[in-house]
C-alpha cells in the first residue's frame, strides 16, 4: 500500500496534470465544433462529410478578407465581417448540395463520400488560388472587445478567453441542436427523411428540401467553427487549414460520441481532446525516442477509433441503429 | 458432365485473331503511343524523371485497382504503404553515399514489398470487422497515424535528414532508370491480368458484390479479402521502393502530415477517375495525376512557354488540386466508368473486337463501389 | 445413409424463435421439398443448414459427419450447394464469368500460382470454361454467355443461377424457390430439368417452392413448416391436402369443403401424414414408402456415390 501511494507521488512529479487537462479542453473543443456538422450531416444524410473542414476554412477566409479589407475589399468591423463569412460558408454548403449530392441522390453513400472528398479538394485549390495573405489569423474574441487575453490563471497557465468562447458556442450549438431535431418541424422531419426517405415523401415531406436544409446548416455550424478556431497562436486562414489532421480527428471524436448523437459531438470532441494532451507524455522510456514522439497522439486516437468501432460502434451517445 | 464437356470444346473455339492488314492498322496506331512511352524520356533528364515518376503512380494506381476495384475496399491511406515500401527499401539497402549494389538493392524491393504487404494485411484483419464509411475513415487514420508515427521515428528516417538512396550504377541515369520503372510497372500489370484471369480475381470480384454469394461459391471471404489487402499493400509497397530510389532519398516529410494526405486523396482520384476495376483506364489516370502533380515540372514547363510561368510555380500544388477534384466530381457525378470507360472501344478494338463505340457490356465503374460490400 | 439431416434446429434472433426444433432428412437421390406460407422459417432453416447462420441449438450432419458450424464456404466445397431466394450471382460479370467463378473450389490451383501464372492454371482455365459452357448448354443458355447478368429477364437469372450451383460441383443442391418469375410452361420445364438433372447427375435436393403443381411433380417429399415449427411432413398429395396444411396457407382453420373437395379417392392412411407432433419413431415409419416414390417418378441416378466421390476427387 505504502509503495502504491509513493509510486502516485512520483507520477503526479513528472507529469503537469493541469497543462495537458487545459490544451486538451481547448483541442476538444475545436474537434467538437467541427464534429458537430459531421454528426448533423450523419444524421440526416447518413454520410461522412468531408468537406466540413473546408467550410470552415472558407467561413475563416471570408471572415477574414472583410475584416482585414483584402484588396478591393472594404474594410469592416469584426461583427459585421462574421456573418459574411457565415453566409459564405451555408453557400458553399448550399452549393454543395445541389451540384453534387443532389445529382447522386440514389447512388450508393460511398460514392456520395468520394464526392465529399472532391468538393473538398477543390475548394482547397479554389482558396489557394485566390489573391489574399494565407498566413495571416482572425482576431481572437479578446483582440475585437480589446480586453486581456486571459481571464485569469491556474497554475500559471492562463485560461484563454478564445477557449471558453469555443467551449460555451460548442454547448450551445450542441444543445440548439439537440432541441432542434427533437421539438422543432423540420428539425423530426430532416430525422423523417434519413430513416425513411420514401415513407417521409408520402407524408408530405419535401426530400430535397429537407436535403438542402440540413446542408445548409452543416455549412453554418462548420462556418462557426472556422471563425472560432481561425486564431493565434495555431490557427490560420491557410487553405485547407481544417481538413488533414483537424478534420481526422474530429471525425474520431464524432464517432466516439456516437455519429448520430449531437451532445455526443461535444462528449467525443471534449475526450479526443484530453486523450491527445495526455497522450503526448515524455516517450523518453521507448528506445531510441528522447522526448515527445510526434506520433503518439494520432496513435491514441487510433487506437480510441478502434476501439469504438470494434466494441461499441454506436459511440459513447448514439442510438442503436 | 464430363461428356457434354468433351462434345463442347470443339464447337466454342472462336477465332478472334486479327488478319494481317487489322495487325498493320494496330501497329500504326500502337506506334505513337511507342513512341510517347521509350522516346520521349529520352529528350533530357527531366522528361525521363518525370516519365519515372508517372510509372510510380502508375503501380499504385494498379494497387488501387486490386483493392478497391476488385476487392471493393476504399483505402484513403494509401499513401503509408507507398512511404512504408520507400522506408524499407532506403533503410534495407542504407547506400551511404555511395550507389547500391545490385543485390542488395534487388533484396531491398524485395523487403519493401513484403513490408507493405504486412502492413496491408494488418489493416485488412480491421476491414474484417469494420466495414463502409467506417472502413474509409479507418484507413483514413490508418494512414496518417502510421505515417505520423513511424516514419518519424529517428532511427528510421535518418535522424530527420532522410535516408539517401543511390541507384545502382547500372540504373543511374534517369532514362535507365525510367526503364527499370517501367520493368516493375510490367510486373505489376503482369500480377493485375493474372488476378483478374483467375479464381484470385474472380473470387475478389464476388465478395465486393456480395459476400454471400461469394461465400456459396465457396470463396473464403475472410482469407481473400485479406489477400486483397496484402496484394494492394505489396504493389504499393514496390512502387514506394522504386519511389526511394527515384528521388534518391527517403523523407518522411514526403509522406506525413498534409503532404500524405494530399497523396492518398490523389491515389483515390486516381482509381475513381481512371474507373474502377478498370486496369487501363486506371493506369492511364496515375500517369496523368503524376505528369499534373506539383513535383513534376511538366506543367512548369508548359507555363513557362505561355509566360505563366511564375504563377504557376507560386500555386502548383493548388492547381494540381483543382484539375483532380474537378475530373474527380466530373466522373463521380457525369461519368461513373470513368477514363476506362471512355478508352473502352479503343482498348476492345486493340484486343482484336471489332470497333464499336456501343459496348452493352461496359464496365462496372464506379459502379463496382456499389456493390452490397462497399455500401454503407 | 442421410445426405443431409438436421436434428432439433432452433434459431433465435433476439426474442423471435424464427426455427423451432425442426427436425428433417433428405436422403440419396431424393427431392425434397420444403414448403410453408410466408415467413415460415424456409428461408431460415437453408441459412443454418448452408452455414450462414449459427444455429441457436440442434445439429446439421452431411453425410453422417457433424458440419453445424462449418463456415458456408467450407459446406459449399463439401457439396452442399445452395441458390438464393433472391437471385445470388455476382452482378457485374457475364454469365460465363459467374459459371467460373461458381466453380472456384473445383478450379485446382492455388492463390499463388494464380498469380504466378503457371502453364497448370491456364491450363485448368481452359477447363473450367469448357465446363461452365457445358453448363451453359445443357441449360440452353448458350446465347447469353457473354451478357452481363444485370440486364437479363428474372427467369432466366433463376435458370443461370441454378446452373452456377451446379458448377459447384454440389452432392446436394438446395434450391431457394427455383420457379419464381417463371410462368407455369417453364416452371414445368424447370421440373423436368431437375429430374433429369438427378438422373443424369445424381444430386440430390432440397427445395423451397410455392408451386404446387411444380412440388407434385418433382418432390418424393415433402416438409411443411409454419411459424419455424414443422407441420406436416410426407408424400406431396397427402401433405397438399392435409387440413392443417390448407389451414396454415389460407389462415385460420381449415374450411371442411375444401379439405373434401381437394381430398383424393383413394384417401391416404393416417398414418403416412406425420404431423409434427408425432412421436419420433413414426417418423421413420412414414419415411419406408419413399424409397419407393422417389423410385416411381423417375429411375435412380446411374452413380452410386462412391463413383461420385472417385468423380469429385478426380476433378479437384
Amino acid at each position: 500500500m505504502h509503495e502504491a501511494v509513493l509510486g502516485a507521488t512520483q507520477f503526479s512529479v513528472q507529469i503537469n496534470f493541469l497543462s495537458p487537462l487545459i490544451n486538451g479542453i481547448a483541442n476538444g473543443a475545436a474537434y467538437g465544433l467541427l464534429g458537430l456538422g459531421l454528426v448533423l450531416l450523419y444524421k440526416s444524410n447518413r454520410i461522412f462529410n468531408f468537406a466540413q473542414g473546408e467550410f470552415a476554412t472558407v467561413g475563416a477566409i471570408v471572415t477574414y478578407v472583410f475584416y482585414s479589407g483584402t484588396g478591393v475589399l472594404p474594410k469592416l468591423p469584426f461583427f459585421v465581417a462574421v456573418p459574411i463569412g457565415l453566409l459564405a460558408s451555408v453557400g458553399i454548403a448550399l452549393l454543395t448540395e445541389r451540384l453534387v449530392i443532389r445529382p447522386m441522390f440514389n447512388r450508393a453513400k460511398v460514392i456520395l463520400v468520394v464526392g465529399t472528398v472532391g468538393v473538398a479538394l477543390l475548394l482547397i485549390g479554389v482558396e489557394g488560388l485566390l489573391p489574399y495573405p494565407k498566413t495571416q489569423s482572425l482576431p481572437t474574441i479578446s483582440d475585437v472587445l480589446k480586453v486581456q487575453p486571459f481571464i485569469g490563471r491556474v497554475d500559471g497557465i492562463p485560461i484563454l478567453y478564445q477557449d471558453l468562447a469555443k467551449l460555451a458556442m460548442l454547448v450551445v450549438l450542441a444543445v440548439g441542436a439537440f432541441y432542434f431535431f427533437r421539438y422543432t418541424r423540420t428539425g423530426t422531419a430532416i430525422l423523417a427523411v434519413s430513416q425513411d426517405a420514401t415513407a417521409a415523401r408520402v407524408v408530405g415531406i419535401s426530400v430535397e428540401r429537407i436535403s438542402l436544409i440540413s446542408w445548409g446548416i452543416a455549412g453554418l455550424l462548420g462556418g462557426v467553427a472556422g471563425v472560432l478556431l481561425a486564431v493565434p497562436p495555431q490557427g490560420t486562414v491557410t487553405p485547407g487549414a481544417f481538413t488533414g489532421t483537424t478534420l481526422t480527428v474530429a471525425f474520431a471524436a464524432a464517432v466516439l460520441g456516437g455519429m448520430t448523437s449531437l451532445p455526443g459531438a461535444f462528449v467525443g470532441g471534449l475526450s479526443l481532446g484530453l486523450i491527445e494532451a495526455f497522450a503526448n507524455v515524455d516517450a523518453s522510456f521507448v528506445p531510441g525516442l528522447n522526448h515527445v514522439h510526434s506520433g503518439q497522439a494520432e496513435l491514441a486516437v487510433f487506437a480510441v477509433l478502434l476501439a469504438v468501432l470494434l466494441f461499441r460502434p454506436r459511440g459513447l451517445l448514439g442510438s442503436e441503429t | 458432365m464430363a461428356v457434354q464437356t468433351e462434345a463442347l470444346m470443339t464447337t466454342t473455339v472462336t477465332n478472334r485473331r486479327p488478319g494481317p492488314s487489322r495487325l498493320a492498322a494496330r501497329a500504326v496506331a500502337a506506334a505513337p503511343l511507342v513512341a510517347v512511352l521509350f522516346l520521349l524520356p529520352l529528350k533530357s533528364d527531366t522528361f525521363g524523371h518525370v516519365a519515372a515518376y508517372a510509372a510510380i503512380f502508375v503501380m499504385v494506381g494498379l494497387s488501387m485497382n486490386v483493392l478497391t476495384g476488385y476487392t471493393g475496399q476504399i483505402s484513403l491511406g494509401h499513401q503509408a504503404f507507398v512511404g512504408l515500401g520507400a522506408l524499407t527499401a532506403a533503410n534495407v539497402v542504407s547506400t551511404g553515399v555511395t550507389p547500391a549494389d545490385p543485390f542488395t538493392f534487388a533484396i531491398g524491393m524485395l523487403t519493401a514489398a513484403a513490408a507493405a504487404g504486412a502492413a496491408a494485411l494488418l489493416l485488412g484483419a480491421v476491414a474484417l470487422r469494420i466495414r463502409g464509411l467506417y472502413l474509409a475513415l479507418v484507413t483514413l487514420v490508418f494512414g496518417s497515424v502510421f505515417a505520423d508515427a513511424i516514419f518519424t521515428l529517428p532511427s528510421l528516417n535518418g535522424h530527420e535528414a532522410g535516408v539517401s538512396a543511390y541507384r545502382p550504377t547500372f540504373i543511374s541515369s534517369e532514362y535507365r532508370y525510367y526503364l527499370f520503372a517501367l520493368a516493375m510497372v510490367a510486373i505489376c500489370y503482369y500480377i493485375d491480368v493474372r488476378v483478374r484471369k483467375s479464381k484470385v480475381g474472380r473470387g475478389l470480384v464476388a465478395l465486393r458484390d456480395n459476400e454471400l454469394v461469394a461465400a456459396a461459391f465457396g470463396v473464403d471471404v475472410l482469407r481473400y479479402k485479406l489477400l486483397g489487402f496484402t496484394i494492394s499493400g505489396a504493389m504499393a509497397g514496390l512502387a514506394g521502393g522504386v519511389f526511394a530510389f527515384w528521388s534518391q532519398e527517403f523523407s518522411d516529410k514526403d509522406f506525413t502530415a498534409i503532404a500524405g494526405f494530399n497523396l492518398a486523396l490523389t491515389f483515390v482520384v486516381v482509381v475513381v477517375v481512371g474507373g474502377l476495376a478498370n486496369r487501363g483506364g486506371v493506369m492511364g489516370a496515375g500517369a496523368f495525376f503524376a505528369l499534373v502533380s506539383p513535383i513534376s515540372p511538366l506543367l512548369q514547363w508548359v507555363a513557362d512557354k505561355t509566360h505563366w510561368g511564375t504563377y504557376y510555380g507560386n500555386n502548383k500544388f493548388y492547381i494540381a488540386n483543382v484539375i483532380g477534384a474537378v475530373l474527380l466530381l466530373q466522373t463521380v457525378i457525369l461519368n461513373p466508368g470513368g477514363l476506362g470507360q471512355v478508352i473502352r472501344p479503343f482498348a476492345r478494338w486493340f484486343a482484336g473486337h471489332p470497333f464499336t463505340l456501343h459496348d452493352p457490356d461496359g464496365d462496372a465503374g464506379v459502379g463496382a463501389m456499389e456493390g452490397s460490400s462497399v455500401r454503407a | 445413409m442421410s445426405v443431409l439431416e438436421v436434428r432439433d434446429l432452433t434459431i433465435k434472433f433476439g426474442g423471435l424463435t424464427a426455427i423451432d426444433g425442426l427436425n428433417l432428412r433428405v436422403d440419396e437421390w431424393e427431392i425434397v421439398g420444403l414448403m410453408g406460407p410466408n415467413g415460415a422459417g424456409k428461408t431460415t432453416a437453408f441459412n443454418c443448414i448452408t452455414g450462414f447462420y449459427k444455429p441457436t441449438h440442434g445439429t446439421v450432419y452431411y453425410r453422417d459427419r457433424e458440419v453445424t458450424k462449418l463456415p458456408p464456404h467450407r459446406k459449399a466445397a463439401l457439396g452442399i450447394g445452395r441458390t438464393f431466394q433472391n437471385v445470388g450471382m455476382v452482378k457485374s460479370e457475364t454469365a460465363l464469368e459467374n459459371l467460373l467463378t461458381a466453380q472456384h473450389t473445383r478450379a485446382g490451383y492455388g492463390s499463388l500460382q494464380a498469380i504466378a501464372g503457371v502453364s497448370t492454371v491456364r491450363q485448368r482455365e481452359k477447363e473450367l470454361t469448357a465446363h461452365a459452357e457445358a453448363i451453359l448448354d445443357l441449360l440452353g443458355l448458350a446465347d447469353i454467355r457473354d451478357r452481363r447478368i444485370g440486364a437479363l429477364p428474372y427467369g432466366t437469372l433463376k435458370l443461370l443461377e441454378l446452373g452456377c450451383a451446379l458448377a459447384t460441383d454440389p452432392d446436394v443442391l438446395l434450391l431457394d424457390e427455383p420457379s419464381s418469375g417463371m410462368g407455369p410452361e417453364e416452371s414445368d420445364q424447370l421440373g423436368e430439368r431437375l429430374l433429369n438433372l438427378r438422373q443424369e447427375l445424381g444430386v440430390t435436393m432440397l427445395l423451397i417452392e410455392h408451386h404446387v403443381p411444380l412440388v407434385t411433380a418433382v418432390c418424393d417429399y415433402v416438409y411443411v413448416l409454419n411459424f419455424g415449427k414443422l407441420l406436416a411432413e410426407g408424400d406431396p398429395d397427402h401433405v397438399r391436402n392435409h387440413p392443417e396444411v390448407v389451414a396454415a396457407y389460407l389462415g385460420g382453420e381449415a374450411p371442411d369443403a375444401l379439405a373434401q373437395t381437394e381430398t383424393p379417392e383413394d384417401e391416404p392412411p393416417a398414418d403416412e401424414i406425420a404431423p409434427a407432433d408425432a412421436p419420433v419413431q413414426r417418423k421413420s415409419a412414414a419415411r419406408a414408402p419413399r424409397k419407393a416414390t422417389g423410385a416411381t417418378k423417375k429411375a435412380p441416378a446411374k452413380k452410386t456415390p462412391a463413383k461420385r466421390a472417385a468423380a469429385r476427387k478426380e476433378a479437384s
